[in-house]
């Protein structure tokens, strides 16, 4: 055992791999939209790590050794809470023995914290199959949340590195404004299919419906992480026939087989999305970027697809 | 905090854990019942799930060790009872049919629950690199008592599996319950290591490490030594590699996965010059 140890721990110092380049904060964001918000108002000089690619579900995250040796090194870790990474990050951080990182740290930020949070259960009654006790955890995809949820993140950021406050809140002044100048944008875009219904997989895009006065409460799933089954779908598509419903939205995680299928039996169209900066292209660590491109995609297909 | 700190825990599953999945890997590749631990896995998932479904419906915290021990227990009697039946009927089929009915009756099961996948992916499928001391101890104190009671017992069990026209004069019935003890033994090593290392990990520490033995030695204890010697140094070599892999950022279990298949082919080569 000694032996091994020592071989081990030799390795692992002579191996010059782990050694992260560069001062300055080390934030750690568990999905690529809060990375893509640190990013607006660190910019370069935060090393950033992000765990959950854009093309996956953020529900299930596999762990690599990376995970672990970044949270270990992290001044500061951001999750989406309200139990989106309830499933993998916990077991994470207690590998990564840092302890500012646990619960109530000083290095753990609840990006929900401060957000108003749709769908939270009044019985907690399972059978429902709400996975997510404390509400939807799907915020960002409101703009104006988005706006919060920064400048929490750069009260933070300003908290544990004064020395770069100035140059964050520069950048946060600079993101308010870029987002104000595009939700008067995106809401024109959509203005003209306000009460619209839209069909989704999973329950990702109430925020996005509220904020634009949409209506997105039909869902492929019968419920959250259930694959869909025969019957559920049947009365999908019944309901799609029945209002005229002809948006089906799908993510890259999610089985757009199952949306095309839908969308033959309803004359439907199947509208390529995605909650995560990068899961569309040209969208990487770009809050902006990605809105615009779901933006368009919803507003073209509700457009094409409307009562003329 | 050393880097080695971190990777601690892992190390010592990996070095503590495997040694009884290659005992048992012996059994099950004489016994010709590859894959006997997929199907004992997924029917110790099936008493989770209804033990999930319950606990959600009353609204109490299920007892759900004991129910996936419990579904295990069935299994491993229905795999004793069915080792005789192999004139038209080959056990390969029966567990085959277990696997696949319980993998298909845990997600009926866990359609009437709320959480789904994701409450039964936390439960069984552990991740090696995301052990905790705990975890470690207690699995590693249940192996002990498991391997001493296959220590004590090891002429009857050793018999019915390499020596089976030898233990046949025991009567089927004493038969039965001597293989019933094994698999609901094994059972438990199974289940339990899965919870720790995932399902891939089981299968490759149990069958690789016995192939190549059988393939370098014809004794037992010859085959015992060199699988715990492979599943040891494939073991620490995939944790160091995933661990240090410049920029590839390997998961951990299947890189100790593939690191046994490389064992294999090497023993193979191995076997090979040997014979000429």
């Amino acid at each position: 055992m000694r032996t091994s140890r020592s071989i081990l721990t030799a390795l692992l110092i002579l191996l010059p791999c782990l050694a992260e380049a560069g001062g300055g904060l080390k934030v750690v964001a568990t999905t690529p939209d809060f990375a893509a918000l640190i990013h607006a108002i660190g910019g370069d000089g935060v090393s950033l790590k992000i765990m959950a690619k854009a093309t996956e579900d953020p529900h299930f995250v596999d762990a690599r050794p990376s995970h672990i040796v970044s949270l270990n090194r992290a001044d500061l870790v951001v999750e989406s809470g309200a139990d989106l990474e309830a499933g993998w990050l916990p077991p994470l951080i207690e590998g990564s023995r840092n302890k500012e990182l646990l619960p109530g740290g000083a290095g753990r930020v609840l990006g929900s914290a401060g957000v108003r949070l749709l769908d939270v259960p009044e019985v907690l009654d399972r059978s429902r199959g709400d996975i997510h006790a404390q509400g939807n955890p799907h915020f960002l995809m409101d703009p104006l949340n988005a706006g919060i949820v920064t400048r929490r993140l750069t009260e933070h950021m300003c908290r544990l590195d004064p020395a770069s406050c100035p140059s964050f809140r520069e950048n946060l002044s600079r993101f308010e404004r870029t987002l104000d100048e595009r939700m008067l944008r995106w809401t024109a875009a959509l203005a003209p299919h306000r009460g619209a219904s839209i069909v989704t997989y999973h329950n990702t895009w109430r925020y996005f419906a509220a904020r634009f006065e949409l209506v997105a409460d039909t869902f492929l799933e019968p419920k959250p992480g259930i694959p869909p089954s025969p019957p559920h779908l049947a009365s999908v598509i019944g309901r799609m026939k029945q209002t005229g419903m002809r948006v089906i939205l799908v993510e890259p995680f999610q089985s757009r087989r199952t949306a095309e299928k839908v969308a033959r039996h309803t004359g439907a169209t199947v509208v390529d999305v995605c909650q995560f900066p990068g899961g569309l292209e040209g969208t990487e660590l770009d809050y902006f970027a990605l809105m615009d491109a779901n933006v368009s995609a919803i507003a073209r297909a509700l457009g094409g697809a409307g009562p003329r | 905090m050393s880097l080695f700190d971190l990777w601690l825990w892992p190390l010592l599953a990996i070095v503590l854990l495997p040694g009884i999945l290659v005992y048992f890997g012996l059994h099950v590749v004489e016994r010709g019942v590859i894959f006997v631990d997929l199907a004992l896995a997924q029917i110790a998932a099936l008493g989770v799930c209804v033990a999930i479904v319950i606990g959600t419906h009353q609204g109490h915290h299920p007892h759900t060790y004991l129910w996936s021990l419990a579904f295990t227990l069935i299994g491993a009697a229905i795999f004793s009872m069915t080792r005789f039946h192999h004139a038209r009927v080959p056990q390969e089929a029966v567990i085959g049919i277990i696997y696949v009915v319980s993998a298909a009756a845990a997600t009926l099961v866990l359609s009437r629950s709320a959480e789904g996948d994701e409450a039964l992916k936390s439960l069984l499928l552990g991740d090696v690199l995301l052990v905790r001391r705990s975890d470690v101890l207690w699995t590693f104190f249940l192996y002990v008592v498991i391997t001493v009671f296959h220590f004590v017992l090891r002429d009857k069990f050793l018999s019915i599996t390499f020596h089976e026209k030898r233990a046949l004069p025991m009567g089927g019935a004493r038969l039965r319950l001597w293989d019933f003890l094994f698999y609901g033994t094994f059972g438990l090593v199974v289940t339990s290591f899965v919870q720790i290392a995932g399902v891939y990990l089981v299968f490759s520490y149990l069958i690789v490490p016995a192939v190549c033995g059988a393939l370098l030695s014809a004794r037992i204890l010859g085959r015992l030594v060199i699988g715990w010697a492979i599943a040891l140094v494939a073991g620490v070599a995939g944790l160091l590699v995933s661990v240090n892999a410049e920029g590839l950022d390997l998961p951990t279990g299947p890189t100790i996965v593939c690191m046994l298949g490389l064992s294999l082919i090497l023993s193979a080569g191995l076997a090979r010059l040997k014979r000429t």
